[in-house]
């Protein structure tokens, strides 16, 4: 063909191929051009909830510094996370990311992805005590980082990979009040017993729609938001931790182990129709939509369920309670930082990223994001948090427990260094709500594959 | 006239013009020789980068423990091929229940997609009146087959769904699913199994439809004269005449029940439970659903190993069709 092209032509076509070219591998830099401009900060977040609540809080920053910041969602955390890992092998990361705290930022900061915000996180202060040095290396993080198959292998010692955004906690149950006093039940319930007995009232009464939903898609929500938290009310510290233990005389084999899942399995009628093809979403959606009349989330389901045309009014909270006769009677749920915010160790304007965190951590900066995204800050607002935020968010964060008597979500150290909770949980719903497995079936095979994790393999 | 290009270009021989007998062949000037090169060098690069590289990139990386962040790679060999057969209680155990339902769906969607399409073809091809509506009619679910098809089936099969409301409706309320289709672990794989069916069996309709007009009416007329009824012509006559396209309908079936996932991570995301895990979805949740525990190369390992799978597959298929 080209003797048929005119030089002219020819040559014309050869620039363009190459500017095509050019442009198609200058386009695999999506970061690029931000990440050149001192003046704008790119940030990413795997929370669509929090996107409105941080370009507001991202104004005034501008105001205060000139410095934009562009937030990008990217949802769900599979993709987010696989965006990351792209990102990390062309250097397209962003200047800011929102993370899974005492998670994410320690698996990205041992890639080295991360800057450590140690000398640079002047303002902790600010925060809760109980949370203000979440997204630093303690001494047990950094142990357990030692472990063979750890994802924070090559972490060290108070190296801080992010600083708090967001805390709160999992294992609250959500009721719907009409219908609990419909059936008789006018109080939260205190005790596991009494929370089974209300599920059963409830079901009496409304056979089609009073049923819980979790969203078993996910399978980790009902062994972690659930049954780890009655767990540990009825087994203590030391006898919950004993669980995940090599120890026969401890784990789930054990009759400890044994008693938890038989408790565990007291729910089992009492799921909705098909809770276990539901994402997370769906199941919350089904609650505020009536299709259920519990479900099962964390602090932060209370956002979802109000922008999902649920009344405030008519909802009744109260944490997972432990079983009678239990170890931890008055069981209570810590709070922990749920996400964090680190800078990327490629970003071309630390400072201004450190700005940035530093905004956010300012209390009025901190009560505007909480109230716009309705979820919880990390920064200390007072003895009275309800003044600032509302009573609803007010009265979640005064739900909040600490010492032996509240059981935290966030400390993971009695697991074995791999531990893939999904794995786990998944042969956990051959027990319920699959009803495909019984106690001993479902506790062996629960203990082979913990068993495998501690064996490294 | 054949000749070779010049040296620096490489020795190549080449032939252009006119065809036919006696057609001119002349010597390339090597400034047209270098501008087919110029033309033909983004391809073979695109090639190169996308396709050589990437393949042994990927091959290399089945031999790794990686999370794909950190910098460096740590060397296992073969152990994670070692892991996914057998020698990891973690992971093997997912792995050989995946292969199971992944069995399954080779042998059901692949059957019963020509089950259904060879008739359905037959009864299209007799068909006088309507002829173009109905073969777009069946032709449908090819068209729509997506995500917004396994959504709008989600909601079909769920517990108060649609077809739970028509058996319940036609007094076969026995037979609905109260957990809803894809909620009873023991109706969920069948139910995807015939989802993947009713996705298949337009594609399948076409090419047998296709394969039936080029067969000459004089060899079914001949056996109508013989006596033939309408079954033994079709299963004696028209069957045995269509026995390539079925070749290639259960080949593009089985490739699609080895390979194909999006149905089984949209719909059910292999639940409830590990139920309607497949092989391709377990690859994907060691890539990408691991929270970035080291397991890309497992991911690796398996997919290279459903590749071998996918080409003993394709080479019986390929010696099965030369037979015959």
């Amino acid at each position: 063909m080209n003797r048929y092209l005119r030089r002219t032509a020819r040559t014309c076509l050869s620039i363009a191929t190459i500017l095509a070219l050019a442009s198609a591998a200058t386009a695999c830099s999506p970061g690029g051009d931000d990440q050149a401009n001192g003046d704008n900060l790119t940030m990413w977040t795997f929370k669509q909830s929090h996107v409105a609540a941080l370009q507001k809080a991202a104004e005034t920053f501008k105001q205060k510094t000139g410095i934009g910041v562009t937030v990008e969602a990217i949802t769900p955390d599979d993709a987010f996370l696989a965006r990351v890992q792209a990102a990390a092998q062309t250097r397209s990361l962003p200047d800011v990311f929102e993370v899974h705290t005492n998670g994410d930022d320690f698996t990205f900061g041992a890639a080295g992805l991360l800057e450590d915000l140690t000398e640079e996180a002047t303002w902790t202060s600010r925060y809760l005590p109980s949370v203000a040095a979440e997204g630093t290396v303690t001494e047990r993080y950094y142990k357990q980082s030692q472990e063979k198959g750890a994802k924070s292998a090559g972490i060290k010692l108070n190296q801080r990979f992010s600083v708090p955004l967001t805390i709160g906690t999992f294992g609250i149950v959500y009721a719907n009040k009409e219908r609990l006093t419909a059936a008789g039940v006018t109080g939260s319930p205190k005790t596991w017993e009494e929370f089974v007995a209300a599920l059963a009232a409830v079901r009496k009464v409304r056979p089609d729609d009073g049923g819980m939903s979790i969203g078993f898609q996910a399978p980790t929500t009902g062994m972690e938001w659930l049954m780890q938290p009655m767990a540990y009310g009825k087994l203590g510290k030391e006898g919950f931790t004993g669980l995940f233990s090599k120890d026969p005389a401890k784990n789930w084999t054990s009759p400890s182990g044994r008693a938890v899942l038989e408790t565990y399995d007291q729910v089992t009628p009492y799921w909705m129709p098909g809770t276990q093809t539901l994402t997370i979403d769906d199941a919350d959606i089904a609650f505020a939509q009536g299709k259920s009349s519990f479900a099962i989330g964390g602090t932060f389901t209370l956002a979802f369920l109000v922008q999902n045309g649920m009344k405030a009014e008519n909802i009744v909270t109260f944490p997972v309670p432990s079983p009678s006769g239990g170890a931890v009677p008055d069981l209570s749920l810590a709070p922990f930082a749920l996400t964090g915010l680190s800078v990327s160790a490629t970003t071309g304007n630390k400072d201004g990223a450190v700005k940035w965190l530093d905004h956010l951590a300012q209390p009025e900066v901190a009560a505007q994001f909480a109230k716009d995204a309705l979820d919880v800050p990390p920064v200390d607002l007072g003895g009275d948090p309800t003044a600032t935020l509302g009573p609803v968010l007010g009265a979640m964060i005064g739900s909040f427990g600490s010492g032996a008597q509240a059981y935290n979500p966030g400390d993971t150290t009695h697991q074995p260094p791999s531990y893939d909770a999904a794995v786990v949980a998944r042969s956990l719903m051959e027990l319920t709500p699959l009803k495909k497995a019984d106690v001993p079936t479902a506790g062996a095979g629960l203990q082979k594959i913990i068993d495998g994790y501690w064996a490294g393999k | 006239m054949t000749t070779d290009v010049p040296s620096s270009l490489g020795a190549v021989t080449v032939t252009r013009g006119r065809t036919g007998r006696g057609s001119g062949r002349r010597r390339y000037q090597g400034r047209e020789v270098a501008w087919a090169y110029a033309f033909v060098a983004p391809a073979i690069i695109l090639f190169a980068v996308m396709g050589v590289y990437t393949l042994f990139w990927g091959l290399q990386l089945s031999f790794v423990r990686w999370n794909g962040l950190t910098p460096t790679w740590i060397w296992v060999g073969v152990q994670n091929y070692l892991d996914l057969l057998w020698a990891s209680p973690v992971f093997s155990p997912p792995v050989r229940a995946a292969a199971t339902n992944t069995v399954w769906v080779m042998i059901a969607a692949p059957l019963l997609t020509v089950v259904i399409s060879f008739p359905l073809a037959l009864a299209l091809n007799r068909t006088r009146r309507f002829v173009g509506l109905l073969r777009s009619v069946y032709f449908v679910p090819y068209i729509t087959t997506g995500i917004a098809v396994y959504l709008a089936w989600q909601y079909v099969l769920e517990p108060n769904g649609a077809i739970n409301t028509l058996l319940g409706a036609l007094g076969l309320g026995s037979l609905a699913q109260p957990q809803g289709w894809l909620g009873n672990p023991d109706t969920a794989l069948p139910t995807l199994i015939m989802i993947m069916v009713w996705s298949a069996v337009p594609v399948a309709t076409l090419l047998y439809l296709t394969g039936l007009q080029t067969i000459d009416p004089a060899l079914t007329e001949a056996a109508q004269i013989d006596g033939a009824g309408w079954w033994r012509v079709n299963l004696s006559v028209v069957w045995p005449l269509l026995r390539g396209i079925t070749a290639v309908i259960v080949l593009l079936n089985l490739r699609d029940a080895l390979q194909g996932f999006q149905i089984f991570l949209i719909m059910t995301d292999g639940g409830p439970g590990d139920h309607t895990n497949v092989l391709g979805l377990q690859t994907y949740r060691l890539a990408f659903q691991s929270e970035l525990a080291p397991t890309l190369g497992l991911a690796s390992a398996l997919g290279w190993m459903l590749f071998v799978a996918a080409l003993v597959v394709a080479v019986v298929n390929f010696r099965v069709t030369r037979e015959r």
